[in-house]
């Protein structure tokens, strides 16, 4: 019976052959190759021209073929393949199918191999939309910090023209100028400002501030605006919250402005409400409720999650101004903050965007109040006039500085253009400030402010060096301050601007 | 009757070793990426001159990230070898240097032809920047899709196996 069975069920899976050091085929069983006695075994398939050269050895040795692909006209089997050899007796060969387990092994491979290739190719890809991504926010920034410097020659002489006799034609023309310079900046300075934060490379200060004096500044502003443009402006201060806070008000500011600009911008009727309420103080820390609303356009569901993508406006039937940066960069920032934002809206009936920020409290808040209140009144001695060595390339910011201190009747003002001048000037005339662009010909600012503190003349290693730049990036910053260059001007810089950090250190 | 030469070719898996084999036996090409196991074998007659002609015995390897791995028994009797990676995957060559040290510091008499495969998913600037990392190495640039240099490889090597 069982034999039988073995009759029906099993699968002959072995072919054995025994050939001559020629590789003439001896004798041989039928499995896969049938009819080939005589043959030479290399007619069988190109596997045995391979091993012709191995059989003429005359020594007892075996060698395992494993999982050769054996096609003929007929049949395709994946064998694993013996070869005996024997001092005193002829080659033996044994072809064993194993066809249906490499099968199985093939299957799993290409699963495997597949999902190594896929894996690595969107490595590969993601590596390339990085660099592509740091390429392009690079290359802005270094566009738009070249930009600053034509700007900051615009702006300047757009405040000094305006302060001369014009007739009110020129006076509107300089207007249109002076908008259009400023609307100018803002998006020079908003796309800055998210290839910044898309680079990793915007960090937060951290310093203590008066919170109702923040906030009283920026309600004061946009009560402003919003006035202008026929809005009512309503805010809701919470009284609980506390006086001092440790964050970064420079960027706080920046949100809530943004916002607020939005809001107006996208209202035509209505009003503006700012809420500012505590949500909590815990761990020393105090958790503080935003709330923009306005009564404007409104902005379809489908689209509260756009509203934070870079360059996106959704009302691009409006004919509104923007790059369509400013709600990213506040996302951005408040994330950067650790807060989330949130947005509500009704269309055609107004907005709501909120979210929520953590502050250090500021345990010495009392001390830093009165060394503020004693900084804002030191004022510089009227009658004394102030020698400045202006060293900068640029022929717009030469005559920008020249005329805005010029101005102030207090300044006598010395321009060198080349940085190899300037150590001979200082050490053969007393200047009391020096103002210094850091994209020298041939030397940068922060080299030439080394050498100079360098110098064995005690003043030297004192005296007040303010740079004059747009590069603002923390390195750069690092760079300056190891250089020991006392502060930074931003480009483009105004007078108002200019004059505040020259004060500031000619006490 | 023709000299027959066995030549093998190693590389990784899915640099497009089975391909370049099609492309030269049987002058066609498929995007369909089928893993080789084991060994596939195939044959091919090449005139080197008007009175030479060499039969190339070629075994197309299962691919493999570690060349120390491939089976010993493979390699017995082989003429020529042709090593493979694909210049779109940097994972294939990043141990080029050391692979190309292995086989010839153990195969020392083999010719070795050394190829970068997928030519045509490379810019010429993408060669130009790797000009470095490749030129000490790299015989052949090829792509099997776009039939490039393949019938140059296979018959530079046949005419070295034999004088």
């Amino acid at each position: 019976m069982l034999s039988e069975y073995k009759t029906v069920h099993q699968k002959a899976i072995y072919q054995y052959l025994i050939i001559d050091s020629d590789g003439v085929i001896i004798e041989s069983d039928d499995t896969f190759f049938a009819n080939i006695h005589s043959q030479n075994i290399i007619t069988l398939h190109p596997f045995f021209y391979s091993i012709a050269n191995l059989l003429d050895t005359k020594k007892d040795q075996e060698l395992l073929f494993s999982c050769i692909h054996l096609d003929t006209d007929n049949k395709s089997i994946i064998a694993d393949i013996t070869l005996k050899t024997f001092t005193k007796a002829n080659p033996l060969l044994i072809i064993q199918d194993l066809t249906q387990h490499y099968n199985n092994y093939q299957l799993t491979a290409q699963r495997r191999n597949e999902s190594v290739i896929t894996s690595q190719i969107l490595e590969l890809k993601n590596k390339y939309l990085i660099e592509k991504e740091e390429f392009k926010n690079t290359f802005i920034a270094n566009f738009s910090h070249e930009i600053r410097e034509p700007l900051s020659g615009i702006s300047t002489f757009v405040d000094i023209l305006n302060k001369t006799n014009l007739n009110a034609e020129q006076t509107d023309y300089l207007n249109i100028i002076k908008t259009s310079s400023d609307h100018l900046k803002h998006m020079i300075e908003d796309i800055l400002d998210i290839s910044k934060i898309e680079v990793g490379k915007l960090n937060l200060i951290e310093e203590s501030f008066n919170t109702s004096e923040f906030l009283e500044d920026i309600i004061f502003t946009y009560k402003v605006k919003a006035e202008e443009k026929g809005l009512s402006f309503n805010s809701s201060i919470e009284d609980k919250l506390p006086n001092f806070i440790i964050g970064d008000p420079y960027r706080l500011k920046q949100i809530l402005g943004n916002l607020l600009d939005n809001a107006i911008k996208y209202t035509n009727k209505g009003n503006i409400t700012l809420n500012i309420s505590l949500n909590q103080i815990r761990a020393n820390k105090a958790n503080i409720h935003f709330e923009i609303i306005d009564t404007g356009i409104g902005i379809e569901e489908e689209n509260f999650e756009n509203i934070f993508t870079s360059f996106t406006q959704i009302n691009q039937n409006h004919k509104i101004k923007g790059t369509g940066l400013g709600l990213a960069i506040v996302k951005n920032l408040v994330e950067l903050m650790h807060g989330n934002i949130a947005v509500d809206s009704d269309f055609n009936k107004g907005t709501s965007i909120s979210f929520n920020l953590s502050f250090k409290l500021d345990e010495s808040s009392k001390n830093k109040k009165v060394k503020k209140v004693q900084n804002v009144h030191v004022e510089e001695n009227e009658n004394k006039k102030h020698n400045v060595l202006l060293i900068e390339h640029s022929e717009i910011t030469q005559l920008s500085v020249l005329k805005i201190l010029a101005a102030q009747k207090k300044y006598f003002l010395d321009i060198v253009s080349n940085p190899e001048d300037v150590i001979p000037i200082l050490k053969n005339q007393k200047v009391d400030i020096i103002l210094m662009d850091i994209n020298l010909p041939n030397k940068t600012g922060d080299v030439l402010a080394q050498e100079i503190r360098q110098l064995p003349e005690k003043e030297l290693k004192k005296i007040p060096i303010l740079a004059l730049t747009g590069k603002l990036f923390p390195e750069d910053l690092k760079r300056y301050k190891k250089a020991k260059i006392n502060d930074v001007i931003r480009k483009p810089f105004n007078e108002k601007s200019l004059l505040r950090t020259i004060h500031k250190y000619l006490k | 009757m023709s000299i027959s030469k066995k030549i093998i070719l190693l590389g990784h898996f899915g640099v497009g070793k089975s391909s370049l084999i099609r492309r030269f036996v049987e002058d066609t090409f498929t995007d369909n990426y089928k893993v080789t196991i084991g060994v596939h074998i195939l044959k091919k007659e090449v005139n080197i001159s008007k009175e030479e002609t060499v039969s190339l015995i070629i075994w197309d390897l299962e691919g493999n990230d570690d060349i120390t791995n491939t089976r010993a028994s493979y390699m017995l009797g082989t003429s020529g070898i042709i090593y493979v990676f694909d210049l779109s995957r940097p994972a294939t060559y990043k141990q080029l240097e050391s692979d190309i040290n292995y086989i010839k510091t153990n195969y020392p008499n083999t010719p070795v032809k050394v190829v970068g495969n997928k030519k045509d998913l490379v810019t010429k600037d993408f060669l130009k920047e790797n000009n470095d990392n490749f030129k000490p190495f790299v015989d052949f640039f090829t792509s099997a899709k776009a039939n490039t240099k393949v019938n140059d490889l296979f018959s530079t090597l046949a005419k070295e196996l034999i004088h």
